[in-house]
């Protein structure tokens, strides 16, 4: 009888603990805007035509990528592309290549639906297939170091992880 | 001057393929009645006439090198949101009606990486193909069919193509069928 109650007990404490100190999330929220600003950290923000001009938005968000001490990069994407959404996943799954990939980096999300495609809104960037990565100088100009997914071939950690890191980081 | 059994041997060549051509106009009568690039893909949609006098409404896309098209029995709005058909379909509005499924050139397969439900066209071209009544009369008129598509390597895609609607001239059927 009485080891029927401790264990009733031990299990009523642990739920307890569980609702008084619940475990920190480290998983992404459902939208595409991320940031995790740990140790070998990242940044990934969205942004979208109804909040202003793109040149205004990219200047701030280069300014916030260097008070992390983050590489500014522009990433074209949409939600139905296969290749654009491999990534996310990996990324949002936590995958250790793709993690390491995109230390320091600060990504500034541009959904094509959104911003069109070789549209006015978009300035000059130029390209022809998503997804697309345009690095950033610290006032959100374009430095011209342009990489798409005709670097790597097809669309796992394995093969984008070595390509993008070599992009990001020269390695 | 050439000597007659070149002559006559020319003479023959010239009759073989005149027997051949008009073998093969007998069956089947081709008819082009678009042809188109957007987001990259080519697109030319044409009519023909098979040997049992049944009608063809048929688009073939072709992607660029070492892309792939999207099979034309997933979604819509894509497997799980995730690229788009290829399709060839009429309108509310089509003079042509359809007397068929649509067929496609090649068999969709399930592609290497990514969602199983997301059947791929190997790389390359694919013909999409509607068995189809043409509309009663003896001129050409005004018709309107659609064509949904998306071309993707393993890599990158292009913009999806949703529901373009694009307007031909086709033949009465007394015209082609007198």
């Amino acid at each position: 009888m009485n080891r029927k109650l401790t264990l009733i007990l031990m299990g009523i404490s642990l739920l307890a603990c569980n609702f008084l100190f619940p475990q920190a999330q480290r998983s992404t929220p459902d939208s595409a805007d991320f940031r995790d600003p740990q140790p070998t950290g990242f940044t990934i923000v969205r942004l979208h035509p109804t909040d202003g001009d793109l040149q205004t938005m990219l200047a701030n968000e280069a300014q916030k990528a260097a008070a992390l001490d983050q590489m500014p990069v522009v990433e074209f994407d949409a939600t139905w592309c296969p290749p654009c959404q491999a990534i996310d996943q990996a990324v949002k799954a936590n995958n250790e290549l793709m993690l390491n990939a995109y230390a320091e980096t600060y990504i500034i999300r541009l959904d094509v639906d959104e911003w069109g495609w070789g549209d006015s809104k978009l300035h000059d960037f130029q390209f022809d297939a998503i997804p697309v990565y345009f690095k950033l100088d610290s006032e959100g100009n374009q430095t011209g170091e342009v990489i798409d997914g005709g670097a790597w071939g097809e669309d796992i950690p394995e093969n984008i992880a070595p390509v993008m890191a070599r992009f990001f980081h020269g390695e | 001057m050439l000597p007659y059994r070149y002559f006559y041997g020319l003479i023959g060549i010239i009759v073989l393929l005149a027997a051949f051509a008009s073998c093969t106009s007998a069956e089947s009568e081709r008819i082009s009645l678009a042809s188109f690039t957007e987001n990259y893909v080519d697109v030319s949609i044409h009519l023909e006439r098979d040997p049992q006098g049944k009608y063809l409404l048929s688009a073939t896309f072709t992607p660029p090198e070492g892309y792939h098209l999207y099979s034309k029995d997933i979604p819509v709005t894509g497997a799980d949101g995730l690229g788009r058909p290829t399709l060839l379909e009429l309108t509310p509005n089509s003079l042509m009606k359809p007397a068929g499924m649509l067929v496609e050139s090649v068999k969709a397969q399930v592609p290497d990486f990514g969602p199983e439900n997301l059947l791929v066209y190997p790389v390359g071209a694919v013909t999409l193909s509607l068995s189809v009544e043409l509309p009663p009369g003896n001129g050409w008129t005004e018709d309107e069919l659609q064509v949904t598509y998306m071309a993707c390597s393993a890599s990158l895609c292009k913009p999806p193509v949703v529901a373009k609607h694009v307007l031909v001239s086709i033949p009465g059927m007394e015209m082609l069928d007198p």
